[in-house]
């Protein structure tokens, strides 16, 4: 019999560090001489952004006079059109409004991506209040601030007001349209269907158009709101098609047993709707879900085409005047950074959370 | 009315009661009545019905002809009294169907706050009384994936206890468990039926029948086709179909 201590559980040999790099960078001579070209390569290109964006630019709008000498960016363009990439036509003495609605906005963002915060009510109470003080915070009217009607609105505040808008309008319609679609009645579900499919079979260009120059000719004035509303509208109803059908997905993927538990303890529908299917479906689906989210803030850009000025189109307002329009590059660059900032803390949110959760189920 | 005074001591009552899945005639011409605190095995080989007789019960499944009447309340398409009808039968499924997105207490506790209107506070005293019952009150902050499948049973179990069921339906709780689970789960359903809970439990549990059943039923192609106490039954089954399927069961 062999002593019991050599049976012993134990961790796995450890492959010391240097040995794995050798292994996996510098196994063959071939490997070698790629490894060595890639990094060369990859510090080059490194080098070449840096000294452009940092070492070699000019960074305050009266030094603008140096760009011309300078090999690096001119970043005094930001410095000099700055707020009108972040609130277009805002009017100037106003743009401290701006400023605390985007923040007020981003917060709440943020703080839906808590799960202390994940249920209907608190969610719901979270961005009726944070979308009701941006858009008192924009539109003005109360507590002594002008009004300012959203003709004005511009730049980040109108990418984030229609992020946030199309958002809020499109996820309870999204959770109706994937509910209705799954419903026992064959007529609602077909009708549902045919309603979600007609949506995603239409470019958002289409859908806008429609919205913003087509809708006043059909709906009467009362109805009609300001062009922004039915654009939102629009946006939302496409967001919500695409969603709902994420969100079914996840409730696909729910066996029957649970509804059936939840039936025999004698839960109603909307019991079991809220605490039973909406829970495990969005949890099922959270990366596609997340991903809309990532895909609708990068389509807001598109509103430009029916005249919105947000914030690529106010980035074009940007450069566009006198000394300013050589220097294009650094304004995209910026807007770039901006949306990167946005669109990938999203990304990795929805990453997180899929590991989080896979880990949490099982 | 005779019928009115029976329905003090009677659970169940089926008659006549016949079911079609599309063409296909799954329950056919069942009579049936349980009384209250009996403990009733159902057995039989695999698609005779037995599920779906069980289903009737707490209507998860419609039937379309026949008179079903639990508890003295005769189920038909009147949502109200359904509801009500099924906060007092408990149903104990083979897959356990716990929530997985909830702990082993929030589980217990959802049906108790949102259908009987309890306090937070007061539901999970409940919860926690039977999960002791259970024998598994120091899992109460775990999350069903984390349990075993012999205590995820046993939550299952006390989570229809806690909405107070007056009737307890068992659709092959252990039949999805490994052979070492099988009596903890089993131990839990003795101690009940000893405390007078009416009980209908779809098992092939032999042993188990023995102990607690006041009367087993043999089911086959949809038909109720012998009913008998426990030992006349497995000792002297009467009928060809029953000799046929316990010889079968009695293999191993
Ligand atoms: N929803 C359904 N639609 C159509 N047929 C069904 C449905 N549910 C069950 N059946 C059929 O009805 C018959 C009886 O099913 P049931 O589940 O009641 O059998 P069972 O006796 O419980 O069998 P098992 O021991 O395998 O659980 C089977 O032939 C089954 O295929
Ligand atoms: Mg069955």
């Amino acid at each position: 019999m062999t002593p019991t201590t050599e049976r012993a559980y134990r961790a796995p040999p450890s492959v010391p560090f240097a040995s794995r790099l050798k292994k996996s960078l510098f196994a063959s001579p071939l490997d070698c001489f790629i490894t060595i070209l890639c990094a060369v390569l990859f510090t080059t290109i490194i080098y070449a952004v840096v000294d452009w964006a940092f070492l070699s630019s000019i960074w305050s709008e009266e030094d603008e006079a140096l760009c011309r000498e300078s090999s690096g960016a001119c970043w005094s363009v930001i410095d000099a059109r700055h707020r009108i990439i972040f609130f277009g036509l805002f009017p100037y003495e106003e743009h401290w409004r701006s400023t605390l609605a985007c923040i007020v906005m981003i917060i709440t963002i943020a703080a839906s991506c808590l799960p202390a915060l994940w249920s209907a009510t608190r969610l719901g109470l979270l961005w009726v209040s944070g979308f009701g003080i941006f858009y008192m915070l924009m539109h003005g009217g109360v507590f002594g601030m002008t009004v300012i009607t959203p003709e004005r609105w511009g730049g980040l505040a109108l990418t984030i007001f229609i992020f946030a808008a199309v958002s809020l309008l499109g996820m309870p319609l999204s959770v109706v349209l994937a509910l209705g679609r799954r419903s026992k009645l064959p007529v609602i579900a077909k009708l549902f269907g045919l309603f979600i499919d007609f949506f995603r079979s239409l470019p958002l260009l289409t859908i806008l158009f429609t919205a913003a120059i087509i809708t006043p000719f059909v709906l009467p004035g009362w109805l009609q709101g300001d062009k922004l509303y039915r654009v939102i509208v629009g946006f939302a109803i496409f967001f919500a098609c695409y969603q709902a059908e994420n969100i079914r997905a996840g409730m696909q993927a729910i066996p029957p047993g649970q509804d059936e538990a939840g039936l025999t303890l004698g839960l109603n529908y909307w019991q079991r709707v809220t605490r039973i299917l909406l829970p495990q479906a969005f949890r099922n689906s959270l990366p596609s879900i997340v991903n809309q989210f990532v895909i609708t803030f990068k389509e807001t850009s598109i509103v430009t085409i029916v005249g919105f000025f947000e914030i690529l189109a106010s980035g074009s307002a940007a450069y566009g005047t006198g000394k300013w329009t050589v220097h294009y590059i650094e304004v995209y660059v910026f807007i770039g950074v901006i949306y990167f900032l946005f669109v990938f803390s999203l990304s990795r949110y929805g990453a997180y959370l899929e590991n989080k959760l896979r880990v949490g189920h099982d | 009315m005779t019928d009115n005074s029976g329905a003090q001591t009677r659970a169940v009552s089926m008659t006549d009661v016949n079911k079609w899945f599309g063409d296909f005639h799954v329950l056919r011409h069942i009579n049936l009545t349980i009384d209250d605190g009996e403990k009733v095995v159902v057995c039989g080989p695999s698609g005779s019905g037995k599920s779906t007789l069980i289903r009737c019960i707490c209507k998860l499944e419609d039937h379309q002809e026949g008179i079903i009447n639990v508890l003295g309340t005769e189920l038909n398409e009147d949502v109200a009294n359904i509801d009500e009808i099924r906060r007092e039968v408990g149903m104990v499924f083979q897959q356990f169907n716990l929530f997985p997105h909830m702990t082993v207490l929030e589980n217990c506790t959802l049906a108790q706050t949102l259908v009987r209107k309890k306090s937070r506070k007061e539901a999970e005293e409940i919860a926690m009384e039977f999960l002791h019952k259970v024998r598994i009150p120091e899992q109460s902050t775990k999350y069903p994936g984390e349990l075993s499948g012999g205590q995820q049973q046993r939550v299952a179990i006390a989570r229809s206890l806690c909405m107070n069921p007056k009737i307890m339906l068992f659709d092959e709780p252990t039949s999805a468990l490994d052979p070492e689970m099988i009596s903890e789960v089993l131990d839990v359903m003795v101690s009940l039926a000893e405390e007078g809970m009416t009980m209908i439990c779809v098992t092939h549990e032999m042993g188990f029948a023995r102990r607690v059943a006041d009367r087993v039923i043999f089911m086959d192609e949809g038909e109720i086709v012998e009913q008998n106490d426990p030992h006349s039954f497995f000792d002297n089954p009467e009928n060809e179909r029953s000799k046929l399927f316990l010889s079968q069961i009695l293999q191993h």
